[in-house]
């Protein structure tokens, strides 16, 4: 059974299509992104799973039945912006929010205590939000989320206006998270962060699904046509028959090959012309199949 | 239920706290108190108390001016008598500028005797004052003047000074109600009036602060984590009901401290009159009135800020919150001059007008029961009309970012489920 699926959903809003029949599943105790450049529709797709807006048509269904609002308590929602008050003590606002979530103001409280500090932000707990930098709000705001151990985690765009040490805990956290058994869902348009943190994507360009399916999967589409080159000297291997592109950043090369050559015939030609101390053939990125995707849909 | 009981506690627990609510709470009475005190004060204290000079060859009517200004109602002067010589103006010239408060003056009335004979010719009277600014002196010797002329006319016709005296007492009418109750309408007119602003005041301030509060919530997004646990009706519910009661809250230590202060007798004392008190109905009518109204104006202002991304935008939009409120200024002086006119008693029927004009009504004189119980089922009506299309435009407004909405897709909204 799986925990959100979507079936031919469509939202328009009164100038523009915001989501155009999507549909998609998440399996239960899985990390689902969805991911998109700005304005591509997740946000719009992620406020109809939790009933903030509706669809114009299509169904949404979590845990199995159609979209109800006596199971929004199993669900944890991280919005994009941060949403807390200004003015309120840090606790307080957890307690609120957890009660609000169905939890007595105890449980919320000592539960609110041990994410804090796990979050590294103990020493936050008695200021009001506003005093607080935005790392700081955003890890409140992800607290807030999981106070009422949902089962299932919708996160929009978790990463944003956290610096690399703080992204690495959050990631860390929702692995764990994962591990448990919850199932997590989260938004980002920063594709090269989540690659090796999902089990299935779904890419959506200007409201339309243009790709989804398990990451290994979407990746084995794709020949692993990517080589790496470190070098010193000569670089008029470059202009080898088997490489369809070529970026040369000062002795570091990005090439991609042509479809069905030998990167060993390449390596031949660079090894005899220049001094290479690092060669890797790889698959190619998240960025590189979206662009590679949507520029073919643009062209055709 | 639970979630607007969460809502409303925060909306309560937070507006309470703040320094802006303790302050108006304590300060507003503080100052109204001050100024009704201190009024009483100055006007005890505003009796004339001047130093001046009647310069007069005619005694009687001197001396019987001498009397009233020294021991008058509104006069506690000193008057020296001078009979003119020719160096009289000198010298009393020169005592104008005395610095010494002894011998000094501060002003002087030469009274000239009429020139004929005729009985009715009256003297002639200059008053020459130190400073031209000093009205209350002119004034109350004009005030004085006038009563020993006409005393003294009196006298002349033959009538004794006793009916001279009692002729000249102020007449006091008194107001008796229906029912032989032997009300002070006087008092229940201040009291309605200061109920009236009190309303008026309560409502707008705090229906902004529900708009306010739900523009906050837009400006923070927090609605956004809200929304993803309640429902859209259940917070404007908690909204309205917790900022209510922070209003409440203001009103009750503002009647309590009127209550304590025109109750005391220092206050009777100061104020020099009989105290001003609130009769119970017209607190329970006051309470009703002030939930329904409360509840109605701050589901219009709701919506209001659903529809608005500012305090800006809201500016422009606060007249449709206004404009109900000038409407019932504007007919006040009717219910004032006739509380029972057909005109006076349609207008305290409509909704947005009943709970200032009926409840001003019921402070002067009770309207018929069916009009009060009338008034109270339309209230709840349009309230219950206004909420649903409120908690419309609420939940789609919410979301709505950026540019302002106009009427057109107002009115799609509300088709939206």
């Amino acid at each position: 059974m799986p925990i959100v699926e979507l079936q031919h959903v469509r939202k328009a809003y009164d100038t523009k299509i915001a989501v155009a029949d999507l549909s998609f599943r998440i399996e239960p105790g899985s990390m689902f992104g969805l991911l998109g450049p700005n304005g591509s529709g997740k946000t719009s797709s992620i406020r109809m799973m939790i009933g903030i807006t509706v669809p114009d048509s299509g169904t949404v269904n979590l845990f199995g039945k159609p979209f109800s609002r006596a199971a929004l308590n199993r669900v944890g929602y991280l919005p994009e912006e941060r949403g807390l008050y200004k003015k309120m003590k840090v606790m307080d606002q957890l307690i609120f929010l957890g009660q609000l979530h169905g939890l007595d103001a105890t449980t919320a409280s000592k539960r609110a205590h041990i994410w804090c500090e796990r979050m590294e932000i103990t020493e936050a707990v008695l200021k009001k939000t506003e005093e607080l930098s935005k790392g700081m709000q955003q890890k409140i705001q992800f607290i807030a989320a999981l106070l009422h151990e949902p089962e299932l985690i919708i996160m929009d765009e978790p990463f944003s206006g956290l610096d690399p040490v703080n992204a690495v805990l959050l990631m860390d956290t929702l692995v764990d998270l994962r591990n448990q058994g919850r199932t997590i869902l989260f938004s980002t348009h920063r594709m090269d962060q989540v690659e090796k943190l999902c089990d299935n994507i779904c890419l959506i360009h200007n409201s339309h699904l243009v790709l989804s399916g398990s990451m290994r999967e979407v990746k084995s589409r794709y020949p692993a046509n990517r080589v790496a080159i470190n070098f010193e000297g000569d670089a008029s291997f470059l202009n080898h028959p088997s490489i369809e592109s070529a970026k040369n950043y000062s002795g570091r090369a990005e090439i991609k090959l042509r479809d069905g050559a030998d990167p060993q015939a390449l390596l031949a030609d660079a090894v005899a012309k220049a001094r290479i101390t690092r060669f890797e053939v790889m698959e190619p990125t998240l960025e590189d199949i979206f662009i590679e995707v949507v520029g073919s849909k643009v062209d055709a | 239920m639970h979630n607007i009981w969460l809502i409303a506690k925060r909306e309560y627990l937070e507006r309470i706290r703040t320094k802006a609510f303790i302050i108006a709470t304590i300060l507003i009475p503080t100052l109204m108190g001050g100024g009704i005190f201190g009024t009483a004060y100055i006007a005890g204290k505003s009796k004339a108390s001047s130093h001046i000079a009647i310069v007069s060859s005619q005694q009687p009517i001197a001396s019987d001016l001498q009397n009233e200004l020294e021991h008058g109602k509104d006069s506690l002067m000193v008057v020296d008598i001078i009979q003119p010589t020719p160096e009289t103006r000198s010298e009393l010239d020169a005592r104008l500028h005395e610095k010494s408060r002894e011998k000094g003056i501060d002003g002087y009335l030469w009274i000239t005797p009429a020139a004929s004979s005729d009985p009715n010719a009256r003297p002639t009277f200059d008053y020459t004052p130190r400073s031209s600014a000093d009205i209350v002196t002119s004034s109350t010797i004009t005030d004085s003047l006038r009563t020993v002329l006409l005393r003294e006319q009196l006298a002349n016709r033959g009538i004794t000074a006793t009916s001279v005296d009692s002729l000249m007492e102020p007449v006091v009418v008194n107001t008796i109600e229906a029912g032989g109750q032997h009300g002070s309408s006087r008092n229940s007119f201040y009291v309605a009036y200061v109920l009236f602003f009190l309303m008026y005041m309560v409502v707008l301030l705090y229906g902004m602060n529900v708009a306010r509060s739900i523009i906050e919530e837009k400006t923070s997004r927090i609605f956004e984590v809200l929304l993803s646990t309640i429902r859209p009706e259940e917070m404007l519910a908690g909204k309205i009901i917790g900022v209510g009661s922070v209003g409440l809250t203001q009103v009750a230590v503002w009647m309590i401290a009127a209550f304590l202060a025109t109750a005391s007798p220092l206050a009777a004392h100061l104020a020099n009159t009989s105290s001003i008190s609130i009769s119970a109905t017209q607190v329970i009518f006051f309470i009703i009135y002030f939930v329904l109204g409360f509840v109605l104006y701050s589901s219009v202002a709701a919506a209001l800020g659903a529809m608005t991304n500012s305090e800006q935008e809201l500016q422009q939009l606060n007249m449709f919150l206004m404009m109900p409120l000038f409407f019932c200024m504007l007919m006040l002086p009717l219910v004032i001059s006739n509380p029972n006119s057909p005109l006076a008693r349609i207008t305290s029927l409509i909704p947005f007008c009943t709970p200032l004009l009926m409840n001003f009504r019921v402070s002067l004189s009770m309207p018929q029961p069916w009009e009060i119980a009338l008034s109270i089922a339309l209230m709840i009506a349009t309230i219950f009309a206004v909420l649903w299309v409120a908690s419309r435009i609420y939940r789609v407004g919410i979301l709505m970012y950026g540019k302002k909405p106009n009427l057109p897709e107002i009115l799609r909204w509300l088709k939206y489920s």
